[in-house]
């Protein structure tokens, strides 16, 4: 009893440590920093030559979401606010909060004010606030400081009149100063989004996050899940649980249902939340990874909502799908719930159901399906206008219905039949 | 006094020049040094210093009269109205002229003043121990009663032959004491009895002003931005006004830009040696040259420098002896030996002779002191101050000596204290980098200053490239052109005020009280705040290679030393410019200028508009103003009116007001201020985002200058060719008339813009820029691309460069940007990112997008829908043997590819009746899927 008890606190110590290291950028994106190719190092690069040789810059990280734009840009902002402790101010925005140009202004003249402790004033308008910015560039430029704007969500800063952006890259065109503007995005289009004055002033570095390609993968799986043998874990248990991963790994079936995740999650932050979701599965008595904690995380991951929502319909809410389907084979475009009453009706007086329920009731199952969303109203005209008259639509494919029919357990026969014809 | 006629005259730029002969005559008149001097100073008076000292003039005259010649003809006259025993124009009128005064303040001790005047002023006592100062008000009475104040007494009877061409310089007496105290308190006066020898009496006869006129200027050794004209010509304007008026008011400072002072010249801008209280005795004798190391003599032939221990040896000296100064740094042997860990002895100097040091070593050594003259005048008393601004060595900084400073290398600090000008003790030269690495054999005083020093903050800063461009100073720099004709009603109240506001400026720091840095009002306080506690070793020690200099170069914000392939439209602004400002009347002159962005109409005008400015301080054009808005940096098209009433008048109103004000200055021809009458050139950048519903704003703006007194002239820049047709005819038909257009930039062009920054830096090969060129001129013509380019294509090849010498320790690393350097620029900076990642995307993803494409030719339709979609996917899916993944998850993956643009698809939620669409060409998917290695199958469908 007590050895169990034991080995149950070693395996929580390790799935700990796995945890702690799967919700941590740094250790996930540093070994994929290593190479010359890497974005890490072009971008550190980028940015630690405007530090060195004070000139002005601009970049973009495009990526999918998930690629890890954001994490590797922190990373190399960490270890250059270390090698250069004193130089170098960071001014962060997101384009879902400060996409206002005059918020976004105000945001920058907080922060600088902030960065180097001087008083804000938030009455300060746009003209004041972009010419303190203008002002601070020159001065930090005189002092060697460089100025590094992170604007996440690039492009809803490249809407409208884009004052921010012109005012920001205009200054850089023409005051002496050290500053790197990084915008990160996920819209691949985003340069084409730029109105034509600020294109001509960015200066249109790119980089690109891909997925790591599939050994690459591989090798970042074992990288993340073995144990290290110098820890406070015990030796023998980490040597055991690396020589089980490491066998798991070259597992077919395993390979597999990696391949499977990946087909339709393809960057490494999904990866790295699919790994988390395996690892807490880990059974604490065994301590050990297996291919079933793999295979409950998949599972988890392939949930199809839409049937899961036919499973828990009542027979009533089916009958009122088939017939909405039934109009729309019919070509009725569009149909509200007088005339999937209608329809209901003729299905009952042709095939006489045992399930006929009175119009309240009717509704009520209506109402519940546009709650599950498995229909919808057409537009968003007629808010005034009862339920039961706003023209609906399906939401859910016939095919999809046939099988969550077909699934349903108590699913009268006459159902699948009605969809059939 | 003169009228302005004359004085228009006047306004030749020569510079008066007089036959020594005249000097030497004018020497020999005893008049002239009525006391001995002490031995030492005429040693290190050049002689060009002492024909300076000649060209003397009173002070009044110099405020009378705007030119020296005319000065001089002045001297001429006072000469003979008061030469009972004077020698022809050899009148030291000064003197007399200081007599008067002293006549007029009988009560007041000025002489005694100058007379105890050798005032010390020392940092510390500046910072600490202001309240502690030395002398009191009554030494300063005691030392007045000296045998030099008969002298003075004497001489002021003379002066009194003249006293209708003198203005006494009075002062109301109240603000008098209270000036004197102020700036006693500054100061810590010490006598020690070396320099109460010094006849201050000669000195003070020796002290003579120059006359102030642009064309003094033009005799500046030193090199200073136009914007610093304009300051020192606008206090010299000041004080001339303030002298005229003196006779109804009372006497002031008068301030002065050039002042002759025991032999030296000194001018606002100079750098000087400033005595150190502790000055040991000992050292009073200052060398003028430095001995050698070696033999410890002076001259005889050319003296090397050491780079490390600044010590000077003669070439003969060494061994082996030179032949020739060495290029480069050259190290003596005794810091080479004390490098390699020898311990060396300099050789001793013979017995009985002192090593004398010189004030460069004195300097180092903090024994003296270097300042900068901001300003220079002469004292309600007739004693001669400036206001100096610190320079420190290294040691004295929070930081101390680090280990990148060199030897001869100062910081300017942001104190300032009013010194006596007794204090100085001569000229050095403190040099931006820039001189400094060409200063060779300038003497032992260069010194070189990069950085400015925050003594609150303790902080550094880098020396802006173009100092004191004080924007405010430029409304005010050409008021000389008017000033006769206005009355100087209000200019006493300005000087004060402006004290006062000098004196709150200087409080400010040590107040408590806390303005917001970014609100206008605090005018960004508390930015000096901003500045390094080191200077970083890297900026320093660094030296550049030549891709990294090839960058720099081609940085955007670096302004060319010319401006190539744009003559003919410069050519043209600055006809169109001159034209309308020399034009009397200028009326109704607009400019609409329009081009592709990248095409340099911004910089051409803006240079244009530099060169006419060095014109006017040359004197050859008529003074206008300058105002320069963007449309895009405005917050609101109506704001335009604050801005521009703001640079026109300095102050801040609401826009309607500004519109009001403005209306009544241009329309109605009303006058807002002084200085209204001169031409205003108005530069409006992106005019486009001006265009209001009702176009109310631009139709205001183009209505002034078709106003007969408005004198405004408008350049308006935008991108659109047709601009003016797409706004209301009224506003078209006053704006659309004058135009120019700065097409985009050929290929032949771009190149020589690439080449001609890069001259004399040999980074690029020839066909790199080439292609470069050809590749931008023929998608764009936008130069900043073109630069951007090739900027971007020596970062990669300096990347690869730095990663080929980490990974592989070959010396054989071309530092070259080739074709291939430039091409992966292009491809980053036009190729679209979609091919890259449709070629890494999941497997689900590419049987997606491969449905989409077959979707369209299928259908022909752009446009699908999700539940179409659906269908091919999963017949795609079976047909080829892979698992149908369900729909939802298929409508995920769609998001996501919808989330990267792409496709283009509606929200999620609308699921089956969701819309879909391509965002790129299918050829480019094809392109990109075509040879997909886990799934080959899908060429078939593409």
């Amino acid at each position: 009893m007590g050895r169990e008890k034991e080995k149950e606190k070693l395996s929580e110590k390790a799935l700990n440590l796995l945890r702690s290291r799967l919700s941590d950028p740094n250790f996930i994106f540093r070994p994929l920093s290593d190479s010359p190719d890497s974005n890490y190092s072009k971008l550190k690069f980028i940015i630690s030559t405007s530090v060195t040789e004070a000139c002005n810059n601009s970049i973009l990280l495009l990526g999918p979401r998930g690629s890890g734009k954001v994490a590797v840009l922190e990373l190399v902002l960490s270890d250059l606010l270390q090698q250069y402790p004193e130089a170098i101010s960071v001014i962060r925005l997101n384009g879902l909060l400060h996409s206002d140009d005059n918020c976004a202004l105000k945001e920058i003249a907080r922060q600088l004010c902030m960065e180097h402790q001087l008083l804000f004033s938030k009455v300060a308008s746009f003209d004041d606030n972009s010419q303190f910015m203008i002002a601070m560039l020159r001065e930090c430029g005189l002092a060697h400081k460089t100025i590094i704007f992170v604007l996440d969500e690039f492009d809803f800063f490249a809407q409208g009149k884009q004052r921010l952006l012109y005012s920001l890259l205009d200054a850089m065109q023409s005051v002496n100063s050290q500053a790197v503007v990084i915008g990160v995005s996920c819209r691949l289009d985003v340069d084409q989004l730029l109105e034509k004055r600020v294109r001509s002033r960015f200066s249109h570095r790119k980089l690109l996050f891909l997925s790591p390609s599939k050994e690459d993968t591989e090798r970042f799986i074992e990288h993340i899940l073995s144990l290290p043998m110098d820890s406070s874990l015990p030796h023998n248990y980490a040597a055991e649980f690396n020589g089980r991963l490491k066998k798991l790994l070259s597992d077919e079936r395993f390979k597999e249902l990696i391949d499977t995740y990946l087909s339709f999650n393809f960057t490494i932050g999904h990866l790295v939340r699919f790994l988390f979701q395996a690892v807490s599965y880990m059974d604490l008595s065994a301590g050990f990874l297996s291919l079933g904690n793999f295979k409950t995380a998949l599972s988890s991951n392939q949930r199809q909502p839409k049937l899961e929502c036919i499973r828990d319909c009542s027979v009533l809410e089916l009958y009122m799908m088939v017939c909405m389907k039934r109009l729309e084979v019919k070509e009725q475009a569009s149909y509200n719930f007088y005339s999937v009453m209608t329809e209901y009706k003729s299905i009952h007086d042709s095939f006489q159901t045992s399930d006929y329920y009175a119009a309240n009731v009717c509704l009520r199952a209506f109402e519940h399906l546009l709650q599950c969303q498995l229909i919808s109203f057409i537009d968003n005209k007629g808010h005034n206008q009862s339920v039961e008259f706003r023209p609906v639509k399906l939401l859910i494919s016939s095919a999809e219905l046939h099988q969550g029919l077909k699934s349903y357990q108590q699913c009268p026969a006459i159902l699948l039949k009605l969809m059939d014809r | 006094m003169p009228t302005e006629t004359p004085r228009k005259q006047f306004q030749s730029p020569k510079k008066p020049k007089q036959s020594p002969n005249n000097v030497k005559s004018q020497s020999s008149t005893p008049s002239i040094h009525l006391s001995p001097q002490t031995p030492q100073l005429p040693l290190r008076r050049s002689s060009r210093r002492s024909l300076q000292l000649f060209t003397s003039k009173t002070v009044d005259e110099m405020l009378d009269l705007s030119t020296p010649r005319k000065a001089l003809e002045a001297l001429d006259g006072i000469g003979k109205c008061s030469g009972n025993n004077r020698k022809g124009s050899s009148v030291r009128t000064p003197r007399t002229l200081k007599c008067k005064f002293n006549e007029e303040d009988r009560e007041i001790p000025e002489m005694g003043k100058v007379g105890e005047g050798n005032g010390e002023v020392s940092p510390e006592a500046l910072e600490s121990k202001k309240r502690k100062n030395g002398l009191s008000e009554e030494g300063s009475v005691k030392m007045g009663k000296s045998p030099k104040c008969k002298l003075n007494e004497d001489l002021g009877k003379l002066g009194e032959g003249n006293g209708d061409v003198v203005s006494p310089e009075k002062r109301k007496k109240g603000l008098r004491n209270e000036e004197s105290v102020k700036t006693r308190k500054s100061l810590r006066c010490k006598l020690s009895e070396e320099e109460m020898e010094i006849p201050d009496l000669g000195k003070l006869g020796d002290a003579t002003f120059f006359p102030v006129s642009p064309q003094a200027l033009e005799s500046k050794k030193r090199k200073k931005g136009g914007e610093k004209r304009a300051v020192t010509r606008a206090m010299a304007t000041r004080s001339l006004k303030k002298v005229n008026k003196e006779e109804k008011k009372g006497r002031k400072r008068v301030y002065y830009k050039k002042v002759v002072y025991d032999g030296g010249e000194f001018e606002v801008g100079d750098d000087v040696y400033v005595k150190r209280r502790e000055d040991a005795s000992s050292d009073d004798e200052v060398p003028e040259m430095e001995e050698c190391r070696v033999c410890f003599k002076v001259g005889k032939g050319v003296m090397i420098e050491c780079d490390d221990c600044l010590g000077g040896f003669h070439l003969k000296c060494l061994t082996p002896p030179l032949k020739e100064v060495p290029d480069g740094d050259w190290v003596c042997g005794f810091c080479q030996a004390r490098k390699l860990g020898k311990d060396v002895e300099f050789p001793k100097p013979p017995e009985g002779k002192k090593r004398v040091r010189t004030l460069r070593e004195k300097l180092l050594a903090s024994d003296l002191w270097a300042a900068r003259i901001e300003s220079l005048w002469k004292e309600v008393d007739g004693s001669y101050w400036f206001r100096g601004r610190w320079y420190i060595i290294p040691e004295e900084t929070a930081s101390g000596r680090q280990p990148h400073n060199l030897k001869r290398e100062l910081y300017r600090t942001n104190d300032f204290a009013d010194i006596e000008m007794e204090s100085i003790i001569r000229q050095c030269d403190v040099m931006s980098p820039k001189e400094y690495a060409k200063a060779n054999d300038q003497g032992d005083d260069v010194f070189l200053c990069e950085y400015e020093y925050d003594i609150q903050w303790h902080s550094f800063k880098r020396l802006a490239e173009i100092d004191n461009d004080e924007d405010g100073e430029c409304a005010n720099g050409d008021e000389d052109w008017n000033s006769c004709k206005e009355d100087d009603s209000d200019t006493d109240e300005d000087m004060e005020y402006e004290e006062e506001n000098e004196r709150n400026a200087h409080a400010r720091p040590s107040t408590t009280h806390q303005l917001a840095a970014n609100s206008r009002k605090g005018r960004f306080f508390g930015i000096q705040k901003v500045g390094t506690k080191m200077i970083p070793e890297h900026v320093r020690c660094h030296k550049q290679t030549e891709l990294e200099r090839a960058k720099a170069t081609l940085l955007l914000a670096t302004l060319p030393k010319s401006l190539p392939c744009r003559n003919k439209e410069m050519e043209e602004i600055t006809t169109f410019v001159k034209g309308a400002i020399c034009d009397d009347q200028c009326l109704g002159r607009c400019l609409y200028i329009h081009g592709v962005p990248g095409t340099g109409k911004t910089m051409s005008v803006l240079a244009v508009m530099r060169n006419i400015k060095s014109e006017v301080d040359a004197g050859s054009i008529r003074p206008y103003c300058f105002v320069e808005v963007n449309g895009l940096k405005l917050a609101a098209p109506e704001n335009i009116y604050t801005v521009i009433y703001e640079a026109l008048t300095g102050h801040r109103v609401s826009w309607k007001k500004a519109l009001q004000l403005l209306n009544e200055r241009f329309s109605d021809g009303k006058k807002i201020a002084k200085g209204d009458d001169r031409p205003c050139i108005l530069l409006i950048d992106e005019l486009d985002l001006l265009v209001t519903r009702n176009q109310s704003v631009l139709y205001n703006i183009l209505d002034w200058p078709t106003k007969p007194h408005s004198k405004l002239i408008v350049i308006g820049i935008a991108n659109t060719m047709d601009l003016p047709e797409k706004l209301l005819p009224r506003i078209s038909s006053r704006m659309g008339i004058q135009r120019l257009c700065f097409g985009p930039y050929n290929y032949q062009q771009l190149q020589e813009i690439i080449s001609s920054r890069l001259k004399g830096i040999d980074a690029f090969e020839k066909q790199a820029v080439e292609f470069a060129s050809r590749k931008v001129a023929a998608i764009s013509g936008d130069a900043r691309r073109a630069l951007e380019i090739c900027r971007r294509a020596a970062e990669i090849a300096d990347y690869n460069m730095k990663n080929q010498i980490s990974s592989v320790n070959s010396s054989t690393v071309k530092d070259v940007v080739t074709m291939a350097d430039v091409d992966a620029a292009i491809q980053e900076m036009f190729q679209a990112p979609h091919v890259q990642v449709m070629k890494s995307c999941s497997k689900l993803s590419k049987i997606f997008l491969t449905a989409m494409v077959y979707e369209l030719y299928k259908t022909g339709m752009g446009e699908t829908t999700f539940e179409k979609l659906a269908m091919t996917c999963s017949c795609l899916c079976t047909s080829n043997g892979e698992a149908f993944p369900g729909w939802d998850t298929l409508l995920k993956v769609g998001c996501k590819l919808g989330e990267c643009r792409i496709i283009l698809c509606e929200a999620g939620d609308r699921h089956r009746v969701q819309k879909l669409q391509l965002n790129f060409p299918s050829d480019d998917v094809a392109f990109a899927l075509k040879d997909s290695k886990d799934l080959p199958w899908l060429a078939k469908y593409l």
